[in-house]
């Protein structure tokens, strides 16, 4: 906030201490700066604040009421005393206290809350020590489930409004609300409605009393049970800080962690509801290798075997974006120096140079960076489904004032807060070409970008990465010539770590350019030399190598090709084709029948290491149980396949591996940028009777990680359908709810149609991985592919759609 | 949503329509008393149709509606008798008015609305007409200065199919024809008011009352 | 005193066609208006400012003050707001000023709006007084169509909208950031201050929230100045005020009277005593959210440094009159009730204190006190007042409050008799059903 003036400072007494603190600041947290408690309820730093519980009082000398510490910001030599200074401030809280359990049902022995509960906490602190409310206590049915994840229970409640706030305030999902008034005002969701927002489970956490409970964690466990560690999210790229409860060697609860800097106190509901994958019953912690069938091994016979088939071999390296920084590491080096070869690549399509931006420029736009920005052009990403927490973010961005513009095929959850223009996938980089010419709908907006320097943005989203939408890279060329901050946007949890290690067939650690020689001597100083030349496949030339028998050895880590890449069909000639395919992951899957060798990971809750967030930040996650079985962190695995193919990472320990690292993943300089050059490609023309069909994955699908997540799939989750617009269904003759077939050069599926003015005309959507339809069938490389749509002649379409939504 | 459409959709546009741009959401209270206008009670149906009307979810819309006393969450009489039992009508004998509406209406304590459904009973918090307590309202019309008696002839006659004269202000039929003009739409044309029992003579230097609440008598 | 008194906002009352506005433009009505439109709005300021013009809803805030505070340069529209939601138990002197005079309220409110440059005013009406809506709604379209609202009002390049805004039950709406909450279509509960309405009010823009009577008394103090304003009154509290008396008298009634004057005149001469010619046991003094006070305050001033002396205020000036056969436990019993159905439940003292007094005062009531009844009832009074979100919850305290500290004998004396001494008439206990939702 460089264009702030400098903040004004305060200084004031509280109990007898002076603190200095910013004009503007409340009483409540700069007590808390002194270290002294206040007791509340309705106060959360991250919420607006009401004034509601009435237990943070405090006196303020010369002010005839007590006044609400949490409402009232410091004034220069006030001087406040507390509870512990005196005696009228602690009855008034005492009083409060016994106001605010007249009616709680006291049940603690079973409620979840039992034992971290703020109200069972400061009731023992600062209440009193026992009720003389003799009257009947207020009754409610009880509990309301208002969604399948998140239950109600009203007796509990205090009303302190947290969660209406919430929902009102932070994810905009206004699902819950104060109704009536009085000692009969509560908590509730309107009739037939479930409280649908991919932001519910935090209600839960902000909740001070048991009144919102988890369906996932109802009666799981006492805190006292539960082994706890500090990790990062391993979902999405926010990188969400959060805590992982195991219980008895399994992991029971994931909650959110405060850090300002990045997801201030919140995580999305697949953050916080899908965390059973690493015990799923498919999960493989042994190593197998294929000798009459899969069979068990030990570590050290599979990676002799790997090994053996590796040396002199045509090797290629397909990941997915959720290893950590460390694994990633190890594999760019094993690759480069052991293998002896350039195929890896964590990406799913043929990705962009704006990669390479980002690889080697962290943090170059911050979460801060966006709650502070004055005008922030989205491109190409549906923030909510894709990085949920970016997309909390720019919405308290927007309370502060700033105007966002998306461009993007269809409307994003982003509606009530930004401006939209909808264009078909590929259009963007057009449109905003239009634009600097001062024509089209985003001429306004790019003036603004112009005139608002460091506090302009342009995001692009992983949609400009794909097919016909390589367009990433000519909108960093624009945000930079307008003067504006650029920032590609990566999806998957560590995809960002992925690139800055350099699991990427152009790039080595720290945004290098393979081909630029500067660049591989620095990496070559602390490597030794890297035995390999010129740059090597992406992930679809890899696919495409072991389909056409150029490859020897296919390693498949975290990833499945099956499902993951946008050509199934590619993908299975590819596993047909390549003689080696070793497996690194938790399970197996589909990959079961194709796999020689498996090689079990650990997962996410055994690990110690790092994640990267899509803004380049560095977070460390800690693990919150042993390893399971013999499965090893995956640099451990590759550090293994190097030494059994006689060589040598140059590290045994994490410590060794980070000293190494911290020398190679922070760039040194900037000079490798090298002149990006861009095609205004645009959209593909669609043949009459087309449509341009893209996708991308929703935040709760049929993906690996929300395996067992079965709350979360009921809650959040849909059958995969297929979104037209009006006039596009029209002219094809169906309507919302009918079904359709959409057939396209690789398959076809039959689809219940959504029919919406907010898509662009000309395109249609559909989910990659909901139940019903895996869009990589549809695909030939790319995200988006031309498309026919057929309707399906039915005397009954009612009974149809309930078929499928059942 | 089948509530407002029509005509219905045409008055809800005209309410909207009196707040200025952007500000629409004013409307949620005209809108409700508009929906319950048409359903005698305020609806999931209706709250939803306002909702999509404003732009805001069922919960906002519900969440007002069942802040105020003046909306039914429930099907309610077609005749809404409101008593005023506070302070000023309580020790004017408003509970004995109270106990007789609901005697009269054959209603037992707690019941919401009669089994003929002609009457819904309530104790009224302040009506504001402490000066001719005990005060009563017919469909949101005011009865001056009620008796036990003449609540009984009040809810005979409304059972007869015969609207009472109000003591201010024209009858309504109905608790929804009163919905309506609290919707702010057709507002009776012209003041038709009959008095009260006259107000006692007043002191020498207060303006003289005894014309009582003969507000607009002679006004066309 | 008799002699001099001359009725101001009540001297059409006996007039039926001043409702209308041929009458009311026949005595004088819009001049003020059309002088009003001929200063500039500093100087509409000032003279009320001058005036000692004190708001009439219950505070007593300056009413120029309150108009000096908006600030013009915030590229923000600036609203009126109209306070009709005359709430509080015992009042009704706005719906009668309204009744029979609708176009001084809304020629005050064009002034005011002059003062600030408001384009758009909102007048708050509670939904129960649908007549006095319709009387409004009637009036509003006699101005339109006379000119004196909408574009170029009397004649002038000045444009104001006046737009009547039903509320629909809830006494806390009386409350200005409810109302203003509730006028934006949201729940009726009261605002954070800061930021005051002047700054941040409708529509997060500078606002003026006034009561009717206050704006009634405007146009007045334009035409016939300040000093006229001043003759009656005290120096801190000029002008008249309408009083409501109710309850056990024998002229119940609206009464306009200088500030100032001592209850027992109002009582006795205006009212006509005591129903029945009994005697004075209690009274509320500003509506039933004051605390009520006894025979011993008769001659108390109905004013409010007089009154805020006697420990009361003068709140509405709705006086509500007890006699000696009326049980104070059950008077006091019934107000909390009221005043527990009308928390908006925000904040936990207000709620939960309402909630429990209402369950004691109850059984009290019918005889099934026991002896700490009274002294939960004492602390409960003592950790309401002051300690909620809003005022409204200090009637709840005020009533506890008074009621013990004049009756207490009469409490200890239904928990001693396990019955009612006074025998009024029983109605079963309220219990569960009190805030039930309609």
């Amino acid at each position: 906030m460089s264009t702030q003036p400098a903040t004004q400072m305060v200084t004031l007494t509280i109990d007898g201490k002076e603190v200095t603190v910013p004009r503007g600041t409340l009483i409540i947290r700069a007590a808390e700066q002194l270290g002294i408690e206040i007791p509340r309820f309705c106060e959360h730093p991250y919420l607006s604040p009401a004034g509601a519980c009435r237990q943070c009082y405090v006196e303020i000398e010369g002010q005839p009421k007590l006044v609400t510490s949490c409402t009232v910001q410091v004034a220069p030599g006030m001087i406040v005393r507390t509870q512990n200074t005196n005696e009228t401030v602690e009855e008034a809280q005492v009083a409060n206290l016994e106001f605010l359990l007249l009616n709680h049902p006291l049940d603690c022995p079973v409620c979840d809350r039992g034992g971290e509960c703020p109200l069972q906490d400061q009731a023992l602190s600062f209440g009193p020590g026992e009720s003389r409310y003799r009257d009947a206590k207020r009754v409610y049915p009880k509990p309301i489930p208002l969604s399948p994840l998140v239950n109600l229970d009203r007796e509990r409640c205090v009303l302190c409004t947290r969660c209406t706030r919430f929902c009102d305030e932070i994810s905009g999902d206004r699902f819950l609300e104060m109704y009536d008034r009085g000692g009969w005002e509560r908590v509730a969701i309107a009739a037939g409605e479930d409280f649908r927002s991919p932001f519910s489970g935090n209600t839960i956490q902000i909740c001070p009393v048991g009144a919102l409970t988890s369906e996932t964690y109802r009666f799981a466990a006492r805190p006292f049970d539960l082994s706890s560690a500090d990790t990062v999210c391993p979902h999405c790229s926010a990188g969400c800080n959060l805590r992982v409860d195991v219980r008895r060697g399994e992991v029971v609860r994931h909650l959110a962690r405060d850090n300002g800097d990045v997801n201030e106190a919140w995580n999305c509901d697949k953050g916080r509801f899908a965390y059973r994958f690493p015990d799923d019953p498919g999960r493989i912690t042994t190593p197998l290798i294929r000798d009459r069938g899969l069979e068990p091994a030990s570590f050290g016979e599979v990676l002799t075997w790997v090994a053996q088939r590796c040396r002199g071999a045509r090797v290629g390296f397909l990941t997915g974006g959720r290893l950590m920084d460390e694994d990633y590491y190890a594999l760019s080096k094993l690759a480069r120096t052991v293998v002896g070869t350039n195929d890896l690549d964590h990406r799913r399509d043929e990705g962009s140079t704006a990669e390479e931006h980002a690889a080697a420029h962290p943090m170059a736009v911050t979460y801060d960076d966006v709650e502070h920005a004055k005008v922030i052009l989205v491109v190409g990403l549906d923030a909510e489904q894709e990085v949920p927490i970016l997309h909390l973010r720019l919405r308290k961005a927007v309370t502060h004032g700033a105007r966002i513009v998306v461009v993007h095929p269809r409307r994003t959850r982003l509606h009530d807060v930004a401006e939209h223009v909808l264009c078909r996938p590929g259009e963007e980089p057009v449109l905003l070409d239009r634009a600097r010419r001062g024509e089209g709908p985003l001429a306004g907006v790019l003036e603004e970008l112009r005139s608002r320097g460091d506090e302009a943005l342009v995001l692009a989203g992983p949609r400009l990465a794909s097919g016909s939408g390589m367009a990433a890279a000519s909108v960093w060329e624009l945000a930079t010539g307008l003067g504006a901050r650029f920032q590609y946007v990566t999806r998957r949890a560590n995809d960002r770590g992925a690139l800055i290690a350099g699991v990427h067939p152009r790039l080595l650690p720290g945004g290098r350019p393979f081909d630029v020689a500067g660049a591989r001597a620095e990496v070559e100083a602390i490597w030794g030399p890297i035995m390999t030349e010129g740059p090597g496949r992406t992930s679809r030339g890899i696919l495409e190598a072991a389909a056409a028998g150029d490859l020897d050895v296919l390693f498949l880590i975290g990833v499945d090709p099956l499902t993951d890449h946008p050509d199934a069909a590619l993908a299975r000639r590819a596993l047909d084709n390549v003689p080696v395919k070793v497996v690194q992951s938790l399970e197996l899957g589909s990959l079961e029948s194709f796999a020689d060798a498996f090689l079990p990971a650990a997962a996410y809750a055994e690990k110690d290491g790092h994640l990267t967030t899509w803004e380049g930040r560095g977070q460390r996650i800690y693990p919150a149980r042993p390893v399971q079985g013999i499965s090893r962190p995956d640099w451990e695995i590759f550090a293994g396949l190097a030494a059994a193919m006689g060589g040598d990472l140059g590290f045994d320990t994490l410590e060794e591996l980070h000293d190494e690292m911290g020398r190679l993943l922070a760039p040194t300089q900037a000079t490798w940028e090298r002149n990006v050059t861009t095609e205004l490609a645009g959209s593909p023309e669609i043949p009459e009777g087309s449509v341009h069909l893209f996708t991308y994955p929703l935040l709760v699908d049929e993906g690996r990680l929300v395996e067992r997540a079965d709350e979360l799939k009921l809650a959040l989750g849909d059958p995969a359908f297929v979104e037209l617009h009006t006039a596009d269904a029209s002219s094809f003759g169906v309507v919302d709810g009918a079904h359709a077939v959409v057939r396209t050069d690789a398959g076809e599926v039959e689809l219940p149609v959504r029919v919406t003015d907010h898509i662009a005309p000309g395109a249609a959507f559909v989910p990659f991985n909901n139940p019903g339809l895996r869009a990589s069938t549809l695909l030939s490389g790319s995200f988006d592919t031309i498309a026919t749509i057929e309707a399906v002649a039915t005397s009954d379409e009612g009974s149809r759609t309930e078929e499928v939504s059942a | 949503m089948a509530l407002f459409d029509g005509a219905v959709l045409e008055d809800a546009r005209t309410i909207m329509a009196r707040y200025p741009e952007g500000r629409e959401r004013s409307a949620v209270m005209p809108l409700l008393y508009l929906a319950q206008s048409v359903e005698g009670y305020v609806s999931l149906d209706g709250m939803r149709a306002i909702g999509e009307l404003l732009g805001i979810t069922t919960a906002e819309v519900e969440a007002v509606a069942t802040f105020y006393t003046m909306y039914r969450m429930h099907p309610t009489g077609e005749h809404v008798v409101n008593v005023c039992t506070n302070l000023a009508c309580m020790l004017r004998g408003a509970r004995e008015v109270h106990a007789e509406a609901l005697d009269a209406a054959g209603l037992q304590p707690g019941q919401e609305v009669s089994d003929d459904g002609l009457f819904t009973v309530h104790e009224e918090e302040c009506l504001g007409v402490c000066d001719f307590a005990p005060a009563v309202q017919v469909n949101v019309a005011n009865h001056d200065t009620v008796t036990p008696e003449r609540i009984r002839t009040i809810v005979a006659d409304l059972r007869d199919g015969r609207t009472p004269e109000p003591s201010r202000g024209p009858a309504f039929r109905s608790y929804k024809e009163a919905c309506r003009v609290l919707a702010g739409l057709d507002q009776p044309a012209t003041h038709v008011a009959v008095a009260s029992d006259p107000a006692p003579a007043a002191p020498a230097f207060a303006p003289d009352l005894s014309q009582g609440s003969s507000v607009g008598e002679a006004t066309p | 005193m008799t002699a001099t008194f001359e009725p101001r906002l009540t001297r059409s009352w006996d007039e039926p066609e001043a409702i209308g506005l041929d009458g009311y433009v026949r005595r004088g009505g819009y001049d003020a208006l059309r002088a009003a439109l001929g200063m500039t709005s500093e100087a509409i300021v000032e003279t009320v400012k001058e005036s000692g013009l004190r708001g009439r809803g219950g505070a007593g805030f300056p009413t120029g003050m309150k108009w000096g505070f908006v600030p013009r340069d915030t590229g923000k529209p600036t609203y009126v707001v109209v306070n009709y939601d005359e709430s509080e138990p015992g009042t009704c002197n706005n719906r009668e000023l309204v009744e029979r005079e609708p176009h001084r309220l809304l020629e005050g409110t064009a002034i005011a709006a002059l003062a600030i440059g408001c384009r758009t005013a909102f007048i708050y009406i509670r939904g129960e007084y649908l007549w006095q809506s319709i009387v409004l709604e009637r009036a509003i379209r006699e101005a339109y169509d006379a000119g004196f609202l909408g574009t170029g009002i009397a004649g002038s390049d000045t444009d104001l909208d006046v737009v009547l805004h039903r509320g629909a039950g809830a006494y806390i709406c009386g409350e200005e950031t409810a109302l203003l909450n509730s006028l934006e279509g949201l729940r009726g509960q009261p605002r954070l201050r800061p930021p005051f309405p002047a700054v941040e009010g409708l529509y997060a823009s500078p606002t003026v929230i006034n009561n009717v009577e206050t704006l009634m008394n405007v146009p007045d103090i334009i035409t016939k100045g300040v000093g006229w304003f001043r003759e009656m009154g005290t120096e801190k509290s000029p002008g008249t005020k309408l009083v409501t008396i109710s309850g056990k008298v024998e002229r119940p009634g609206n009464y306009e009277v200088p500030l100032g004057t001592p209850f027992r005149v109002v009582l006795e001469e205006l009212a006509g005593g005591v129903l029945g010619g009994k005697q004075l046991k209690a009274w509320t003094p500003g509506g039933s959210s004051t605390p009520m006070l006894t025979a011993e305050h008769v001659d108390v001033g109905l004013d409010y440094e007089s009154l805020a002396g006697a420990g009361s205020m003068l709140g509405t000036a709705a006086i509500m009159v007890m006699d000696e056969t009326d049980c104070v436990v059950d008077a006091a019993s019934r107000m909390i009730r009221f005043y527990a159905v009308e928390s908006c439940g925000k904040c936990t003292p207000c709620r939960e204190g309402g909630w429990w007094a209402t369950r004691v005062m109850d059984r009290i009531e019918h005889g099934y006190g026991r002896d700490d009844d009274i002294p939960v009832m004492q602390d409960l009074g003592k950790n309401v007042l002051f300690r909620a979100f809003c005022a409204l919850a200090d009637g709840t305290a005020s009533v506890i409050n008074s009621s013990l500290k004049h009756f207490r004998d009469e409490y200890e004396e239904h928990v001693r008799l396990g019955a009612c001494p006074l025998k009024v008439d029983h109605r079963p206990p309220v219990g569960a059903s009190v805030g039930a939702a309609s």
